[in-house]
């Protein structure tokens, strides 16, 4: 039962339905592409070790069906995540005007602090493009997120997407650790408060 | 003449004296008769007259005698000067007369010189001609003589001649009957002549010549005829494919010829060699008519092209004639030897198989061709001649071709991956085949060979349809097919065989409990028999062997290939365990399907469904086998995301007091089990409940159940591992409290029914060691442990003695470490603990001792 990380994010893919968040995990979980499409139902969940600055981080990734009838379900896992991800497809206008949609979602179920990102997917296919890359990333200035386009068949930007968003998640730990850091324990009874990853938290205090 | 006269006038004058004494002498009468007698013996005897005279001398009277005789001669000369008196007018009138002739003898001689000089002289005229006439007669005997010679030597010089022309113009043959003629008839007749002896000595020459000449026009056909046997072999395989109605190349796209050829494609009739110039002429054009005309782009041309057989593109003549000459020159056996051991050398070069002709059915077809041509030509060859090859020779020909061609062939094929190719090739073999038998030829082997390639047609083909089933399974969305409109439902329907009544009826939409793959599959196996048996045609097998033989493959295509590529699909990590759930509806209907694949086989080969000999399809078992390796595979991928989960549990073992709440991780951990079943066993497509369906109903919420226990079963495992790892060396109460805080949330998961109608407490059951020996612990209810320690009613009997130990020894650890104080309390329990743990030791080993 020893610990072999450092770090546990949790992250979650959400998007409307035929995006590509399933894909985009499994390109960055596997390094693999399947081009038939399969929606998937309910939530499922990936886990990859990453490292930044030499800390192992694993990441806990929650892909959910983008299917409104799976909305109970996947909004009940909102409130864990560290970290969210949403993805439009570039190649549908609709997904990318539901981004503001999730966004809401996101607003009423999940923590205040989550780091967000917006991904413009299928960037691979070009000649069917429906959303500029401007206006994805004016949307992403407008709420003051980052975003990315990338091509989980093409492996393009995948990596980086989840990279950076680890990244911010953890500056912002880090940023919040030091903070806290004169008053010693009870900082990890405060983050343990706000995330899930609580023991972990609690096992870092030990250390210190 | 004077002298008789003068005796005879002597002797009448002694007859006269004589007769005179008689008269003087009277007594001499006698005397006188006696001198008379004697003068009359005298004169008239011729004989001596020595008797006589004797007689007159012994006489005294001589001389009376004597004038006897003296009278009597002159009465001689008395008469004889009568007579000449009388006669002498007559005498001169002789002499005058005599005078008389004598002129006229001298006249006569004269005239006679004259005449006869006369004669001379004009005689020597004819003399002249008359030896002229000589030389002529003679010059025209000699002329006779030689013209009867010259006709004597004509006919063999024209034969001679004849046969010079004959040679010119290569009628070996014809020349050789000619030198025969020559050689038996015409020469001896001519011996002497010295052309004749020349003649002669050149005839072995010209022999040999002859002999050369045809070996070297047997050397041109020969060299020909390996030139045009593919020809022949091309056109002969021709009219076999239209007698057996198989299409015979390239042009297969052309619908294939109607009519019915039923003229005998064999020509039995040996031309002549000698007078068969004019068909061999025919011949000739005929071949070059057939360089010429594209058979297939003019039928009318075509139309004549079909007229002949193969045999007849070639002139054969050659080998009659050489044959022929051979035959005739005593050296049939060379010849035979010689042409045999050519041909046999050429059966070895047509049986030489291009480099490359694995590389394209053309270079099959152009191999079969030479080898039939060369058969054929063979054949042809025994029909027509005697002895020339026989049936010994043309077996044992056929033998080694057909041997090598089997060795070529196994050898060439095997090269062969492409199953279309392997078609077109088995389409050329069996038309060689066909071709070949048309000419007496068994192709016994070529089929066992063809049994073979079928062999590898069916491994090659096997192996597309891997790629097809791979291609299936990655297009496929592993959701079942919803249908919009009744032209949906038929298409889904028209491809796999799906009765439901009550689904039919049921309203649109509507959705297939199975996925795209089940028709698709389903068509795919039905399109791999098909193309099974499309080799199988024209192979000249039963009914029931092409059932048997298309059975088994297919038994092999869906339990290897198809349960391969099934069992690969199910082990892919990327599969969720929906897909998984899909998979597993889908091999039930599979598994249904393989009735209809069952009567579709025997719909197609024909042979009796009922017959007891017919190999069952395996494919029942191997999609059930799939199934529950499907199934087995979503318990498995079901742990492997606990797993996962629990791989990020941390629990701190010397926490002195619970959270008060359950761990974060496990908290996670039910949640998405939660979800998993409830998206299991709602799915949309479950929706529509028809009989049919209803079934599969059961049947997924059974393997839900079997997963749902099997995730307990699996997550209690685990934290029981948690409290037993050897890692960790101390465990205070508060971590069990902890760990009882988590377990209490699995229970509750358990008690909560996540899939309808498993609370029969049986899934309880799966964290009932856990329960027990965290309750034992809690509430350190050691007196009832010990107490009841292996009874059967014991309120813990799920926890072994030894485990307990292993705990409570981590137990005693966490406390040592922890407690410096020395309340009291705190020493009793520590003693306690101690007591408690001596115990149990000594439980345990009495309960070893006794097993």
């Amino acid at each position: 039962m020893a610990k072999t990380y450092d770090y546990l994010f949790k992250l979650l893919l959400i998007g409307d339905s035929g995006v590509g968040k399933t894909c985009v995990l499994f390109r960055f979980s596997e390094d693999a592409f399947n081009s038939t499409f399969i929606s998937t139902i309910g939530i499922d969940f990936k886990i990859r070790t990453i490292e930044l600055d030499g800390k192992k981080i694993k990441l806990q990734i929650w892909d959910t069906a983008g299917q409104e009838r799976f909305r109970t379900i996947t909004t009940a896992y909102y409130r864990g995540a560290m970290g969210i991800m949403l993805v439009y497809d570039i190649t549908n206008q609709k997904s990318f005007e539901n981004i503001r949609n999730w966004i809401r979602n996101i607003e009423e179920h999940a923590s205040q602090d989550v780091e967000k990102m917006v991904l413009g997917n299928k960037c691979d296919m070009n000649d069917r493009r429906q959303v500029s890359e401007d206006k994805g990333k004016q949307l992403a200035i407008e709420y003051g997120i980052k975003f990315m386009e990338t091509s989980a068949k093409n492996s393009i930007n995948v990596e980086n997407a989840f990279f950076t968003l680890a990244r911010d998640i953890k500056a912002k730990m880090d940023r919040k650790l030091e903070s806290s850091s004169p008053s010693g324990k009870s900082g990890g009874q405060k983050l343990v408060k706000e995330e899930k990853p609580s023991d972990k938290r609690r096992w870092r205090c030990v250390i210190l | 003449m004077a002298e008789p006269v003068r005796k005879n006038s002597h002797d009448v004058w002694k007859k006269l004296a004589t007769a005179v004494k008689e008269s003087e002498f009277v007594q001499q009468e006698s005397i006188y008769a006696k001198h008379e007698l004697l003068v009359n013996e005298i004169e008239t005897t011729d004989v001596s007259l020595s008797t006589t005279l004797r007689a007159v001398y012994d006489g005294e009277e001589h001389k009376v005698f004597m004038e006897h005789l003296d009278a009597r001669l002159k009465h001689h000369d008395k008469e004889i000067e009568r007579m000449c008196n009388y006669h002498y007018q007559g005498f001169i009138d002789s002499i005058r007369e005599l005078l008389q002739v004598r002129n006229e003898a001298q006249n006569l001689k004269s005239e006679i010189e004259a005449t006869n000089e006369e004669l001379q002289k004009s005689s020597q005229i004819l003399m002249k001609k008359g030896s002229e006439l000589v030389t002529s007669r003679k010059i025209q005997r000699n002329i006779m003589a030689a013209v009867e010679h010259l006709e004597l030597c004509l006919p063999v010089l024209e034969k001679f001649g004849k046969l010079r022309e004959q040679m010119n113009d290569k009628r070996y043959y014809p020349a050789l009957k000619t030198l025969e003629q020559l050689e038996h008839v015409y020469l001896p007749r001519v011996s002497r002549y010295r052309f004749s002896q020349m003649m002669s000595e050149t005839i072995p020459k010209l022999r040999e010549e002859i002999k050369e000449a045809s070996m070297s026009d047997l050397k041109d056909f020969l060299e020909n005829i390996r030139k045009h046997s593919p020809k022949i072999g091309q056109v002969a395989m021709r009219h076999a494919a239209e007698l057996n109605n198989i299409d015979s190349g390239p042009s297969a796209q052309q619908p294939p010829k109607v009519i019915k050829k039923k003229k005998k494609r064999r020509a039995p009739k040996p031309p002549n060699p000698f007078t068969g110039e004019v068909e061999e002429e025919d011949a000739v054009e005929d071949n070059d008519e057939e360089d010429d005309a594209n058979p297939f782009l003019q039928p009318t041309e075509s139309e004549e092209g079909e007229e002949l057989s193969a045999q007849d593109l070639v002139d054969f003549s050659p080998v009659y004639r050489c044959f022929h000459i051979y035959t005739v020159l005593g050296a049939r056996e060379t010849f035979v030897d010689y042409y045999r051991r050519q041909r046999r050398k050429q059966a070895r070069l047509a049986l030489q198989p291009p480099t490359n002709m694995h590389a394209s059915v053309e270079h099959y077809r152009v191999y079969f061709q030479e080898v039939v041509g060369f058969l054929v030509v063979e054949d042809h060859i025994l029909n027509t001649t005697s002895g020339l090859v026989d049936r010994g020779y043309m077996d044992e020909l056929w033998d080694m071709c057909i041997s090598k061609i089997v060795a070529v062939l196994r050898t060439h094929t095997a090269y062969c991956t492409d199953a279309t190719l392997l078609l077109q090739i088995k389409n050329v073999i069996i038309l060689f085949s066909h071709t070949l038998k048309s000419y007496g030829f068994t192709a016994g082997k070529l089929y066992d060979l063809l049994v073979e390639v079928r062999d590898q047609y069916n491994e090659i083909i096997m192996q597309k349809w891997i790629q097809v089933f791979q291609e299936i399974f990655a297009q496929d969305n592993y959701t079942a097919i919803s249908v919009q409109t009744q032209e949906e439902y038929l298409d889904v329907t028209s491809k796999y065989p799906y009765k439901d009544e009550e689904f039919e009826k049921s309203p649109f939409p509507k959705t297939f409990p199975f996925s795209q793959f089940v028709p698709k599959i389903y068509i795919q196996v039905k399109e791999y028999i098909y193309a099974c048996l499309k080799f199988s045609e024209d192979l000249h097998l039963s009914h029931s062997e092409v059932n048997d033989m298309i059975r088994k493959s297919a038994n092999i295509l869906l339990t290897r290939t198809l349960g391969g590529c099934l069992s690969e699909l199910i082990r892919r990590p990327e599969l969720t365990l929906l897909q998984l759930i899909q998979i597993s509806i889908n091999m039930n209907y599979l598994e249904q399907s393989c009735e209809y694949l069952e009567q579709f086989i025997s719909n197609i080969t024909g042979a009796d469904r009922e017959s007891v000999h017919v190999t069952k399809l395996h494919g029942t078992a191997m999609f059930k086998d799939a199934r529950s390796e499907a199934e087995d595979q979503i318990y498995y991928k079901l742990n492997k995301k606990i797993d996962d989960i629990l791989e990020l549990a941390s629990y701190e073992w010397t926490l002195p007091e619970p959270k008060g709440h359950a761990s974060g991780y496990l908290v996670d951990l039910i949640a998405f089990l939660q979800s998993t079943f409830m998206s299991f066993t709602n799915l949309p497509d479950m929706v529509t409940k028809t009989k049919s369906t209803f079934i599969n109903v059961r049947h997924m919420d059974k393997v839900a159940r079997t997963a749902l226990m099997s995730a307990c079963k699996h997550l209690a495992q685990r934290m029981m591992d948690f409290l037993l790892d050897n890692e960790v060396k101390a465990i205070s109460l508060g971590a069990l409290h902890q760990l009882n805080l988590d377990l209490m949330q699995c229970e509750q998961f358990a008690n909560s029914e996540p899939v309808p109608g498993c609370n029969d407490g049986t899934l309880q059951l799966a964290f009932i060691d856990l329960r027990q020996l965290l309750d034992l612990f809690t509430t350190e209810d050691w007196s009832a442990y010990l107490a009841d320690f292996g009874k059967l009613d014991c309120k813990y009997l799920r926890v072994p003695g030894q485990r307990a130990i292993t705990l409570l020894e981590k137990v005693n650890t966490a406390d040592r470490k922890k407690i410096f104080t020395f309340k009291k309390n705190e020493r009793d329990k520590k003693k306690l603990i101690e007591t408690v743990l001596r115990q149990l030791r000594q439980l345990v080993n009495e309960s070893q001792h006794q097993n």
